[in-house]
């Protein structure tokens, strides 16, 4: 039950991380456009710079609770991955509550108020006179940050259920890097063979 | 305490909570919060009318409509794709009948393999497990030395994040200020002159000692020059075309460097399509790998520019600019510390927080000693490569061990790269002695 719960939350950011890594698709061909429109056609669209940023601004930023998620974000890991799964789940607990959630929760508050105000006024870049809108896109701070808090939230009991059982909980997978994809197959292998 | 103490108790707080493990873009941000509120506290104003959660929000806007990181994804999407477009093998075996006069031909194939693959892709961990798997059997099984095999595909691999273009100089630009461009134009002289040195090694071992690499029977080589011919256009050249019309395009000013990563990522599609390598399972793969990689480095940004700029607010920079400056280093000797500092945070930490998080300590001191940012970045780029293979976080020599026969030792491959270190070490100090190495190129294009 709770297992379930833990893993819709991972499916939640997933998806929500899956459909924003499609602008990463929109912008290669988008900018290519705009480069073939320039020498090609010799006629540069307006749109084009501003269209970048806001796709990649838009990529990164709601990524954030996906990459928690699948524990992709960087850590200096060289003591800790030496512990034993209860010792590291404590830490993490403890730290989740002072290195998480004040950032955090500052990022959805002050990212709320600066993404109003600029709602207020409906804003638009200043870089071109196509006048492109850019108010979604400080719209999407408060956003992420509310996804981080929900992702938190599961990594946070994740680790209260390690502390009771001495395991790291599933978590969801999706793709892997190629190198862990194979030295994972090699392990198996080596496994096997040493089975027989 | 006064504030320049405070942040000094940051920045130890901080590298403390790194070594604990916990995800150092989040660390980075709370700490950047939580200090910047008593840093700009106002008696009687209202908690959330601190300047903190205004920068907080203004920092993080900033990073996501910054125009030098929008090149991030694009590379790393450029990157996935080549790396699953089955280009490897046919690489790796064309060079290598291409290059069999060649005392050592397979490591040298290795490393040529490595060092264009590399730079097309970017990631390090991608190359040298797949070289580890086609190209250190091969050579085991041909009877080269462990060793020399190993420090091959290890120091080959990670080339990549030094030869142009690649996504660590885009992330010191956005660092430092510096153009892309140019940086991109003042370490290709040196990236080539260290896989030089590396080629120029291991003739010379073979050379001198041909039991470490002894050659393929014939029968195994004996391809006919036309065969050859077609094998390299098959496979060298599309990828050596690809990665050149990419770097001339940002080198000539004919595109920023987003706009020719979006066209090398264009390019990386085609180019798994030729290779009946696309398909919608791999598409995906490459963009959900995109996402979770660009994440992970942009928010170490955000983080990170939270945490410096409450920092310098408290008075921490200038506090190490005075005690920096009170050691009465020259040029020189300032150039051996900081390189020095930077060479053993590569020993527990990766690249992309060195230069997001650590680097940035440096730069403010660049002028008083009189050295220029760019110059500083090709150093700086060319001692990471280090970080790649010195224990314990010698992730290069992880890949490999991860994946190599069992009765290959870790310390074996350690010994491998030793000889490889002591080469990029060799570069530096040759970047020092000759700073045209880094110059001449940006002044040919760009002038002075």
């Amino acid at each position: 039950m709770l297992q379930k719960f833990l893993i819709n939350i991972d499916r939640f950011s997933m998806a929500v991380g899956h459909a924003f890594a499609w602008c990463i698709l929109i912008l290669t061909l988008g900018t290519s456009y705009e480069v073939f429109m320039r020498y090609v056609l010799n006629n540069p669209t307006s749109w084009a710079f501003d269209m970048s940023y806001i796709l990649y601004g838009g990529l990164f930023i709601m990524s954030g609770a996906y990459a928690l998620s699948r524990n992709a974000h960087v850590r200096g890991d060289v003591l800790f991955r030496l512990l034993r799964p209860r010792v590291q789940a404590t830490i993490e607990l403890v730290l989740y509550f002072i290195f998480f959630y004040p950032g955090v929760t500052a990022l959805i508050i002050a990212g709320y108020g600066y993404a109003h105000d600029s709602f207020g006024y409906r804003e638009v870049s200043v870089n071109s006179p196509a006048g492109v809108p850019i108010w979604q896109l400080k719209a999407l701070i408060p956003l992420a940050g509310t996804m981080l808090f929900i992702q938190g939230i599961a990594q946070v009991i994740r680790c209260i259920l390690c502390i009771q059982t001495g395991r790291w909980p599933r978590q969801l997978h999706d793709v892997e890097e190629l190198e862990s994809v194979i030295q994972h197959e090699h392990e198996k292998q080596a496994a096997g063979e040493g089975a027989q | 305490m006064s504030n320049p103490e405070l942040a000094l108790v940051m920045l130890s707080a901080f590298i403390f909570i790194i070594l604990l493990g916990f995800p150092i873009a989040f660390t980075l941000m709370a700490m950047g919060v939580m200090f910047g509120y008593y840093a700009y506290f106002v008696p009687g104003q209202e908690f959330f009318d601190s300047r903190v959660f205004y920068l907080l929000s203004q920092n993080t806007f900033s990073i996501m409509n910054n125009d030098v990181l929008t090149a991030v994804p694009l590379f790393l999407f450029m990157g996935y794709m080549i790396e699953r477009s089955n280009i490897l093998d046919r690489l790796f075996y064309s060079l290598q009948v291409a290059l069999r006069a060649i005392p050592g031909a397979m490591a040298v194939a290795a490393l040529i393999t490595c060092a264009l693959f590399a730079t097309a892709t970017g990631i390090v961990g991608a190359v040298v497990t797949l070289m580890g798997l086609l190209a250190f059997p091969a050579m085991l099984k041909a009877g080269y030395d462990q060793k020399l095999a190993a420090g091959v595909i290890c120091a080959g691999g990670t080339l990549g994040i030094l030869i142009p273009p690649s996504i660590m100089l885009i992330v010191y630009g956005a660092t430092s200020a510096v153009s892309v461009v140019k940086l991109y134009a003042a370490a290709i002289v040196p990236g080539f002159l260290l896989a030089g040195l590396y080629v120029v090694y291991v003739i010379v071992r073979a050379t001198i000692n041909p039991k470490l690499a002894p050659k393929l029977p014939k029968e195994e080589t004996d391809v006919p020059w036309v065969r050859v011919i077609m094998l390299l256009a098959q496979a060298f050249v599309p990828l050596a075309v690809l990665i050149l019309s990419v770097l001339g395009a940002i080198l000539f000013g004919l595109a920023t460097p987003s706009e020719a990563a979006a066209i090398g990522a264009l390019g990386a599609m085609v180019l798994a399509i030729v290779y009946r390598a696309f398909s919608w399972v791999r598409l995906k793969e490459a963009v959900f790998l995109t996402a979770r990689t660009s994440a992970m480095v942009c928010w170490l940004f955000v983080g990170s520019w939270t945490f410096s700029s409450v920092f310098s607010y408290l008075g921490g920079e200038g506090l190490i600019k005075n005690f920096v400056l009170s050691m009465n280093l020259n040029t020189t000797t300032f150039l051996l510390l900081s390189q020095a500092i930077i060479f053993l945070l590569g020993w527990p930490l990766e690249w992309s927080e060195i230069i997001i998080i650590f680097v940035p300590i440096f730069l403010p001191l660049l002028p008083h000693f009189g050295v220029d940012p760019m110059f500083f970045g090709v150093l700086v780029a060319l001692n990471l490569q280090t970080s790649f293979l010195t224990p314990p976080m010698a992730m290069s020599a992880y890949y490999l061990k991860g994946i190599a026969p069992k009765f290959v030792l870790l310390w074996t491959i350690f010994k491998g790269c030793f000889p490889f270190l002591g080469m990029v070490f060799v570069t530096m100090f040759l970047v020092y002695v000759f700073p045209q190495l880094v110059y001449w190129l940006p002044n040919v294009f760009y002038g002075n």
